[in-house]
């Protein structure tokens, strides 16, 4: 190419001074229209035609004409005579035209010489310097504009060099394998044998691939003319020609890529066989017969061969590829294989061979052809080298890894601002910072205070440099992507911490960058992500762990041992969408994605973290602590408690009803509400809903019309002209057109059965399930919605409250400026100061705005036993979890909302306008001796404990066990939870009248539990927060 | 390393707080914001000393919050490289192992722990050494040198050596002490 566009600016320039002198010289037009034309034809000349194919080219066109005539007469004459004919005529006008040709050629050639001799500058003196000036100006600018034009152009022009019909032909000729090149040779000669004797071929050129063994292209217009050309020479077999498409004459002589010379200690990878693969390392290269000696671990079954020699051949092992394995010549001799000892003639070194197989120090010695090694975008990794690197053999560590990395490492990758150190020559070990890169050179500025001047290495000569702590990121390789802290750097090779999964990660210093950027590595392979649950193989389910450049680390779905596979794309077959699954825990309570569960058996015994994929009954937990497998537990649900929730069989048959109670909506999102936060409820229609008719939600009505007529139901939710109604006598919520609706409605009755103020409630909860804007609801007025009646009869719905699992919200957006009724309750709890010594806002009434209902939260129900101000945030003590103190109290505000505490009912009568009585009087009043409590303590796991003594304090000395044998603490009503009875426990009614009544529980009713007294033996009905367990 | 810097920031006040003690609630949620944050630029707020100036407030449309600027002082927390730490072990696998430095967690890597001590699993993994005086266990307290840091929005974290003199086991929980 270089050749060609010196050519093109000799046109250029002939042009420019073609156009100077235009006005003068005016004699040489035609030789200038010679010129042109010729050009004309340069360009459509193809690629890989050298000159002398040129020249004929031009001959060619312009006997152009005079063939044709030929060739229209012998039409209908038998081609190859034709051709033969033909042949011979052009020869005789071929031999004229070339002698008569190359006179022009030379003519031409003179000639243009001629125009370079020429001086620009006129030859008159007399010229006035301006006009001079004016010339110059006009002669470079003229130059700049055409050059731009040719840099824009290339492409198109090369598009334009493409061949076309009217090139030559190129054919593909079979010859002797192996003796290609001598053939392209044999034709040149004959080309320039012919040529003395006056005569000529009619061929092109000739040319031998060596990638392409047995074949051989020449180029030429005709079959014929290839054919006449390969008469006679031994080594071609001309009677098979074949002729390449247009298309791909292009790609029979571009250069894929600058082949990488494979020199001495470079690292190849064998493409075949069955060290398919493999690193080697080359000991030896023989370019003339392209071959190469590398060195291997070899990959040889010692045992196998040793039963091949004894003639126990066992065929079905062959599919078998043995484990690289550096061999040891002394277990060759031991297994009796006979070892020979040869010293290489050349070299003299000496060689263990057995089997026709030659060894060195346990490497396998192999003589290969260079085809079969690739020694392209060879990136050995860490591992790859310290296998390779034979045990024992430390001394050679730093060369082999060095001797890789220079002999791998990239072009242009060092940076400006790089640090490196110079590893090579008189400056080694001198420090300095990159200033700027060149092609082949590097500059650099010494970090040495007496060496001010910049200094010019070569590529080779330096290496990246870092410190320990560097920050840093892995440009390539097996870790690409992923960034770390350096831990320790020896030599050229960096141990890193990787920032997320908190390992190791051996890098060469080569392949980092300093960074401060923070990332898992990949997280992104194909449709597959960090973390997902995906099916792989045939049955096999599992979440990613780690993304490599390649596969993933998969944690496989199997419970109580973690299982880490090495998965590749192509074996991923899909991800498994499991945010609906469900699963149940070892009480029996549902577990569903997000919730906090904590491992209860097994291995991984005392880990917890919310649950991050459910497959069938296997759990994928998150437990940020664990420091392997990505923090990945894989569990099975039975072996894991739901956090937060109560332990209650019980709990299960309530949800039941619950489900039957709510509309399905509602109580979806009590489920699920509290961990992801961001999903919005699916209620948020009916929210709109009641806005716009908030007299008609909640109230009984008969339905006139259609065909639910007679039916009477409450009334869920209102949308625009259609009403959904809970049936009283159906257990399921039908959806009905308003106008079918009798015009009398009636308020709900209050009996028990009815759960109107348990969807009532949903209304006042709405501010906690928009934690996003809890300014923005309209709450502040309490008439209108339901809740007030609540606050007025909380006993009444009081029974929701033990059994629904709740959760603190878990931001501290609690400071819950929001809600008006906390601060109409108005008070002392705001003060810092306040003698409880809770959080600020914690004992006030109204927080229970901002807990949603639900949850599975350890410390749900805890009140965090903080220092005032506790809510800011502390990562650092994970197990609790930032969320406000519960209030013991707070729940009975909201009527039917499941976000009640079993601990707390006593607070039922309690007004909101007086939360003094909130605190610690009611508390201190359902701790009764010999109930059965869990203990939960910040920092602590919840423990069982039996209440021993009541203290007059309010206090309670308990017992750890289920029997109160254990330790004895002092402890506060908020850090006791009450444990739910169940059916057939003694219990001890905590609340009202009958309060320390003792008797068994005989069955449950939803939120009622049916109570066998002990001392009167009457069956009494009480509501389940009032009971409590006692120990047996 | 422990500094005691003035800082600004904005505090927004629910209008309910607006009263005799608003200056206090003022405090007080300036202290609720602030304590125990993080930044890059300051590290740990580990303290508000003292509010020293509360600006004049801005009354935001629409909510009627008020916006105030506080100046406080207070106590930051900023780990550096090259600082000695004396900090608690939290965690030890074989790896190396976690400690903290009240709020900020540092990791000690298996390459930056002396060669002669070396990782012992079991049921208290510890790294000992080979006669067993030198024992650095869960909650064993240990000098450090830190070489590297990472601030997060929310954290810190840090890498230390004990591989240098007078660092490294300084308490020990089985000593009794």
């Amino acid at each position: 190419m270089g050749h060609r566009r010196e050519e093109e600016e000799e046109e250029v320039e002939e042009e420019e001074e073609e156009e100077e002198e235009e006005e003068e010289v005016e004699e040489d037009e035609d030789e200038e229209e010679d010129v042109k034309s010729n050009r004309k034809r340069k360009y459509k000349r193809s690629q890989f035609i050298d000159d002398v194919a040129e020249e004929d080219d031009d001959e060619e066109e312009e006997e152009a004409p005079r063939k044709r005539k030929h060739r229209r007469a012998s039409e209908f004459i038998d081609d190859i005579a034709a051709d033969a004919s033909d042949d011979e005529e052009e020869e005789d006008e071929g031999e004229e035209d070339f002698i008569q040709d190359e006179g022009t050629d030379l003519h031409e050639e003179e000639d243009r010489q001629r125009m370079h001799r020429r001086p620009f500058l006129p030859r008159d003196d007399q010229e006035d310097v301006e006009e001079m000036e004016k010339l110059i100006q006009q002669r470079y600018s003229a130059r700049q504009d055409y050059q731009e034009y040719d840099e824009e152009t290339t492409d198109v022009e090369q598009q334009a060099l493409l061949p076309s019909v009217k090139d030559p032909k190129l054919w593909m000729v079979t010859c002797k394998a192996g003796h290609e090149r001598e053939a392209a040779v044999c034709l040149m000669q004959k080309f320039l044998d012919l040529r003395t004797q006056g005569q000529d071929l009619q061929i092109r050129s000739a040319v031998a691939l060596d990638h392409l063994k047995g074949y051989l292209y020449v180029e030429a217009d005709k079959e014929a003319y290839v054919k006449q050309a390969c008469r006679g020479l031994r080594m071609i077999y001309s009677n098979k020609v074949m002729l390449v498409p247009i298309k791909e004459m292009t790609d029979v002589l571009s250069v894929e890529s600058k082949s990488v010379e494979l020199a001495k200690d470079s690292w190849v990878r064998v493409k075949t066989g069955i060290y398919k693969g493999d690193l080697a390392k080359v000991v030896d290269v023989d370019h003339v017969r392209q071959r190469v000696t590398i060195k291997l671990v070899p990959r040889i079954d010692l045992q196998a061969l040793a039963a091949k020699l004894e003639g126990k051949t066992d065929e079905k092992k062959k599919a078998f590829v043995p484990p690289p394995r550096f061999v040891s010549i002394a277990e060759v001799k031991d297994m009796r294989i006979p070892v020979d000892r040869k010293r290489d003639p050349i070299t003299g070194e000496f060689y263990d061979t057995f089997e026709s197989h030659l060894f060195k120090d346990g490497y396998l010695i192999k003589n290969v052809s260079t085809k079969t090694v690739t020694a392209q975008n060879i990136e050995p990794s860490f591992d790859e080298l310290q296998k390779f690197q034979k045990p024992g053999d430390e001394k050679s560590s730093d060369a082999v890894g060095l001797a890789s990395l220079l002999a791998n490492r990239k072009k242009g990758h060092f940076m400006k601002g790089d640090a490196v150190v110079v590893i090579e020559g008189d400056l080694k070990n001198l420090m300095g910072i990159v200033e700027k890169v060149d092609e082949d050179s590097v500059f650099v500025k010494p970090k040495y205070r007496n060496l001010k001047a910049t200094l010019t290495f070569k590529d080779k000569q330096l290496c990246k440099f870092f410190k320990t702590g560097d920050h840093v990121k892995v440009m390539s390789g097996k870790h690409e992507g992923t960034t770390g802290m350096v831990v320790k750097v020896d030599a050229h090779i960096l141990v890193i911490l990787s920032d997320t999964t908190k390992e190791d990660i051996r890098v060469f210093a080569d392949h980092v960058v300093e960074s401060s950027e923070v990332t898992s590595g990949l997280t992104k392979l194909g449709e597959f992500e960090l973390h997902d649950l995906v099916y792989f193989d045939q049955t096999n389910v599992g979440t990613i762990i780690r993304v490599e450049t390649d596969g993933c680390q998969i944690l496989k779905a199997v419970p109580e041992r973690p299982e880490i596979i090495t998965v590749k794309l192509r074996d991923m077959r899909k991800k498994v969408f499991d945010r609906n699954s469900r699963t149940q825990d070892h009480f029996m309570n549902e577990i569903s994605l997000k919730d906090i569960v904590r491992v209860l058996e097994g291995p991984f015994k005392g880990k917890q973290g919310p649950v991050e994929h459910i497959i069938r009954n296997i759990l994928f937990i998150y437990d940020r602590h664990y420091l392997e497998n990505g923090g990945f537990i894989c569990v099975r649900g039975r072996s894991c408690a739901a956090l937060g929730g109560s332990r209650s069989s019980a709990n299960v048959s309530n949800l039941a009803t619950n489900l039957m109670k709510l509309p399905l909506g509602a109580n979806a999102s009590q489920n699920r509400g509290s961990f992801n936060g961001g999903l919005p409820p699916p209620a948020g229609g009916r929210h709109r809903g009641r806005r716009r008719e908030d007299g008609l939600i909640g109230k009984t009505i008969k339905i006139r019309l259609g065909p639910f007529k007679g039916y009477r139901g409450r009334v869920v939710d209102v949308i625009d002209s259609s009403v959904r109604i809970e049936l009283e006598s159906q257990m399921k919520v039908v959806t009905v057109n308003r106008d079918q609706l009798r015009d009398t409605e009636e308020m709900a009755p209050s009996y028990r059965e009815s759960p109107r103020y348990g969807a009532g409630s949903e209304t006042p909860m709405h501010p906690s399930r928009t934690p996003m804007h809890p300014f923005m609801t309209p709450m502040r007025d309490p008439t209108a919605t339901p809740f007030h009646d609540g606050m007025r009869t909380p006993m009444r719905d009081r029974a929701w409250n033990p059994h629904s699992p709740m959760t603190p919200l878990r931001d501290s957006g609690s400071w819950d400026d929001a809600n008006p009724s906390t601060w109409n309750a108005g008070t002392p709890q705001y003060q810092p100061g306040t003698p409880a010594g809770r959080p600020y806002e914690a004992p006030t009434p109204g927080t229970v705005w901002t807990s949603t209902p639900t949850g599975s939260f350890s410390e749900a129900g805890t009140p965090r036993d903080s220092p005032p101000y506790g809510n800011a945030p502390s990562p650092y003590l994970p197990s609790t979890p930032g969320g406000p103190p519960m209030t013991p109290g707070a729940p009975v505000y909201l009527p039917g909302t499941p976000g009640g505490q079993p601990m707390t009912p006593g607070t039922g009568g309690l007004d909101a306008m007086s939360p003094i009585a909130g605190g610690q009087e009611t508390e201190s009043r359902w701790g009764l001796p010999d109930v059965v409590i869990t203990l939960r303590r910040p920092g602590e796991d919840a423990q069982i404990a039996v209440i021993k003594e009541v203290l007059s304090d309010g206090s309670c000395k308990v017992a750890l066990g289920q029997t109160g044998t254990g330790d004895v603490f002092t402890v506060n009503h908020s850090e006791m939870e009450l444990v739910v009875p169940r059916k057939s426990d003694r219990i001890k009614i905590i609340h009202g009248d009958l309060r320390n009544a003792t008797g068994k529980l005989i069955g449950i009713d939803n939120a009622d539990g049916i109570v066998k007294m002990d001392d009167t033996l009457d069956v009494k009905i009480f509501d389940m927060s009032n009971l409590a367990r006692m120990h047996s | 390393m422990f500094f005691h810097i003035v800082l600004e920031r904005k505090i927004q006040l629910h209008p309910r707080h607006f009263g005799p003690h608003l200056r206090d609630k003022l405090i007080a949620k300036v202290i609720q914001e602030v304590e125990g944050t993080c930044s890059g630029r300051h590290g740990f707020v580990v303290a508000v000393t003292n509010v020293s100036d509360v600006g004049k407030g801005l009354i935001r449309d629409g909510t009627g919050f008020v916006t105030f600027p506080v100046k406080y002082d207070c106590v930051v927390f900023r780990p550096f490289r090259g600082e000695i730490l004396e900090s608690v072990v939290t965690m030890v696998n074989k790896m190396g192992f976690f400690a903290e430095a009240g709020p900020v967690q540092i990791f000690v890597s298996n390459h930056l722990i002396p060669d002669d001590m070396e990782f012992q699993s079991g049921d208290v993994p510890c790294y000992a050494t080979s006669d067993g005086l030198v024992k650095i266990q869960k909650d064993s307290e240990v000098r450090l040198k830190i070489v590297g840091t990472r601030v997060d929005v929310t954290e810190i974290f840090c890498i230390g050596t004990i591989k240098d003199d007078f660092l490294g086991l300084i308490g020990d929980p089985t000593a009794g002490g």
